[in-house]
């Protein structure tokens, strides 16, 4: 690997490695950039330190503490969160649906939230581009959203829970379909990744995949970067920046090995998720003349919807969400705005419990009994829509952690259109779960992946980033994450996320060709 | 009173796995030292509570047939001590350590409002009122005008659940063998099993 050092002024620092900094620290490196990217945890080695062990393996999880709040408080830890070379890619399920063209312009359409200051026709070749280097396994053609490419590969096989959803959804009469997953249904191979081996149905993709199997950044961008001589930096902690007369960053300041550390550089790209971004902005006091940092916290509603079958179900085998039905997208007799997808959802058995114990508050016989039937429990959840809401923020709270740096403060309160979009959502999936022979229903309502709180727009007065995710205030710091999606779009988010980061870059690559940076 | 299906596997299964190709050489590692017990926490952050948290765990996970009983307790105990916590809180709720002391001490409250006795020295029957109580939200006692109790159950719940859960004796209990994956599985479908998962003994 190049090694820079820090006295070196190198062309980019890129803080977090997850889907928005890897795709974009890959792109930089082939274009001949010097390029250091800053990463808070360890870089692991898959086969030899991922166990098949949920416990063990938290520490795919940011476990700094999170304060949260509000009349339906966000979990963080391992629902919210992300460490490691790789980021929160480490422990996603790998699901990877395309957002669809309305998706960005709700309020075009519904006249709430805000509109993108870009569209679909933007991303569609970074999806394309995207899809092709993780290798996306999926069904083609797909039956939802505009045309598209064949998928890479073809879906990966359906588990209990997907076989048990399609039963319900074609007896209520709703279309389902594989999912697009980005893990490998056959071996692949991409030039300056090398071959990636086909998942061996572990089930295990929100605690680690240990095979490279799943398109996590650490086993794609990361390793494509490398190979274009970016330089990687693990636990690296970025703590602040010094700046120059101009107001430009001249170095980031980062904590490693218990000292601190600088590096000179060009450009900053933050990358570090909707809520270290903020909470690095705010105790640095940069990049928030309009006061947005911060605001408009969303996050996805995540029902789930649980029972128990007849068959045998084992629920931890099998790439976790197989199957997905697009047709809530905009359900017609919908009495919110947007919609939202549906999808099986296998579990391991750890968090199976504790969901069990957080949603059921069943202890005791009532809990061990329960749980004595969990080969024979299957779930689907939802993926929707949520809007943003002036109550809805991440602040610094007056505590501080063991760094001595202020803990996060999450406010967050399900607003009307969550709360009826969930209605509609568990009286669809109560049918879907009738008709596919389940007993003791129950649902668990939460909340999933934290988006916005540096939005993207284009009045400098009421948005954080430009459309290419330019800091309107700071001249050289750009930032890419699920921090500056305008509205959450009703899609698992990481495909827009790293298709985003490659425009992203492409978009500073030309000002740079243009000699404009 | 729904008949949940019950399908545990025989005692012995899941240790036996533990020994064989099909578990890979981290996911052994991390379950044989789990079987170990917990470590001794250090520092000691829950002194006196202690006690309390053995009898609490005891009911919210009744292990009257195991012997030795998995130690949720001891566990909590150590996870509290390294100072490293599950990365989020509730607002309302005191800083990890703090939270469960102080939880721990309203419990008793409680138990002494209800019962006239400490936690420890009540019947399984009036243990389980006071622990209800608790989850209900709004028990008797002076801590919990300040703490949340339904929110300091739930944690207490949810941490003790995921303790014992991860154990290889409840995993046997419930007829895990997801630990057995380093051959991969091709029998992922409805109703289909592979040979080293094994079948399920009727109750």
């Amino acid at each position: 690997m190049r090694r820079h050092r820090p006295g070196d002024i190198v062309d980019a620092v890129v803080i977090g490695t997850g889907a928005g900094g890897a795709p974009l620290l890959a792109r930089l490196a082939a274009a001949g950039l010097s390029v250091v990217a800053l990463e808070a945890g360890s870089h692991w080695s898959p086969t030899e330190d991922f166990a098949t062990d949920e416990t063990e393996q938290n520490k795919l999880f940011w476990r700094d503490e999170r304060l949260t709040t509000g009349g339906t408080p966000l979990a963080f830890g391992k629902n919210n969160s992300g460490i490691g070379v790789g980021g929160s890619t480490l422990h996603y399920t790998a699901y990877t649906p395309r957002a669809q063209p309305d998706d960005f312009h709700l309020h075009r359409d519904f006249g709430v939230g805000v509109d993108w200051p870009l569209g679909y026709a933007e991303l569609a070749p970074y999806y394309d581009e995207v899809e092709a280097t993780l290798g996306v396994s999926g069904p083609s053609p797909y039956p939802w959203g505009p045309p598209r490419p064949a998928y890479p590969l073809g879906p990966l096989p359906l588990n209990g829970a997907a076989q048990l959803m399609a039963r319900g959804c074609e007896a209520i009469g709703l279309r389902t379909s594989p999912a697009a997953n980005a893990a490998l249904s056959a071996p692949y191979h991409q030039s300056g990744i090398g071959w990636r081996p086909a998942c061996t149905n572990r089930g295990f993709c929100q605690a680690g995949c240990s095979t490279g199997a799943k398109a996590s950044m650490d086993v794609t961008y990361i390793p494509l970067a490398l190979a274009h001589g970016a330089e990687l930096r693990p636990e690296s902690f970025v703590t602040g920046f010094e700046r120059d007369a101009a107001g430009s960053i001249a170095s980031v300041v980062y904590r490693h090995a218990g000292g601190d550390e600088r590096q000179r550089c060009r450009q900053v790209f933050l990358c570090a998720g909707a809520i270290e971004t903020p909470r690095l902005l705010l105790m640095n006091d940069l990049g928030n003349a309009s006061g947005q940092v911060g605001r408009n916290l969303m996050a996805h509603t995540g029902l789930q919807l649980w029972g128990s079958f007849d068959p045998a179900v084992r629920p931890y085998k099998g790439i976790p969400g197989a199957l997905i039905s697009e047709d809530h997208h905009r359900p017609a007799d919908a009495d919110f705005a947007g919609g939202y997808l549906l999808q099986s959802i296998g579990v391991m058995p750890v968090t199976y419990a504790g969901t069990v114990a957080r949603g059921r508050g069943l202890w005791g016989e009532a809990l061990t009994r329960h749980m004595r039937g969990y080969n024979h429990v299957a779930g689907i959840n939802i993926l929707g829509e949520c809007l943003p809401s002036p109550g809805n923020y991440v602040e610094l709270s007056g505590e501080v952690d063991a760094r001595g740096l202020p803990k996060p403060l999450s406010h967050f309160t399900a607003g009307e259109n969550e709360l009826r979009l969930t209605a509609h959502a568990d009286k669809t999936m109560r049918a879907i779960w009738h008709a596919a022979g389940a007993r003791d229903i129950w649902s668990f309502d939460r909340f999933a992946h934290t988006i916005g709180t540096c939005r993207m727009g284009d009045d400098p007065t009421d948005s954080v980033v430009d459309r290419d995710g330019r800091v309107h205030d700071v001249p050289n710091l750009i930032i890419c994450d699920n921090s500056t999606f305008p509205s959450a779009l009703s899609v698992n988010p990481a495909l827009t996320i790293m298709a985003l980061s490659l425009r992203t870059a492409d978009r500073f690559l030309a000002r740079v060709t243009r000699g404009d940076v | 009173m729904t008949s949940a299906p019950d399908h545990r596997y025989p005692v012995g299964t899941v240790r036996a796995l533990l020994d064989t190709a099909h578990v890979t050489a981290p996911t052994r590692k991390a379950l044989q030292a789990r079987l170990g017990g917990p470590p001794t926490p250090r520092p000691d952050v829950l002194g006196e509570r202690m006690a309390t948290l053995a009898a609490v765990c005891a009911r919210l996970l009744p292990q009257a047939d195991r012997d030795p009983p998995i130690d949720v307790a001891g566990t909590i105990h150590a996870q509290l001590a390294t100072g490293m916590g599950d990365g989020w809180r509730y607002a309302d709720l005191p800083p990890d350590e703090a939270g469960w002391r102080q939880g721990l001490a309203g419990i008793d409250q409680t138990a002494r409002a209800m019962f006239g006795g400490d936690f420890t020295g009540l019947t399984a029957c009036a243990q389980d009122s006071v622990l209800r109580a608790v989850q209900a939200g709004s028990p008797a006692g002076a801590i919990w005008r300040t703490l949340p109790a339904a929110r300091f159950f739930e944690t207490l719940l949810a941490g003790a659940v995921e303790v014992y859960y991860a154990h290889p004796w409840a995993q046997e209990e419930i007829g895990y063998a997801g630990m057995a994956d380093a051959p991969g599985w091709r029998a992922v479908g409805l109703g289909e099993r592979e040979p080293r998962e094994p079948g399920e003994i009727a109750i």
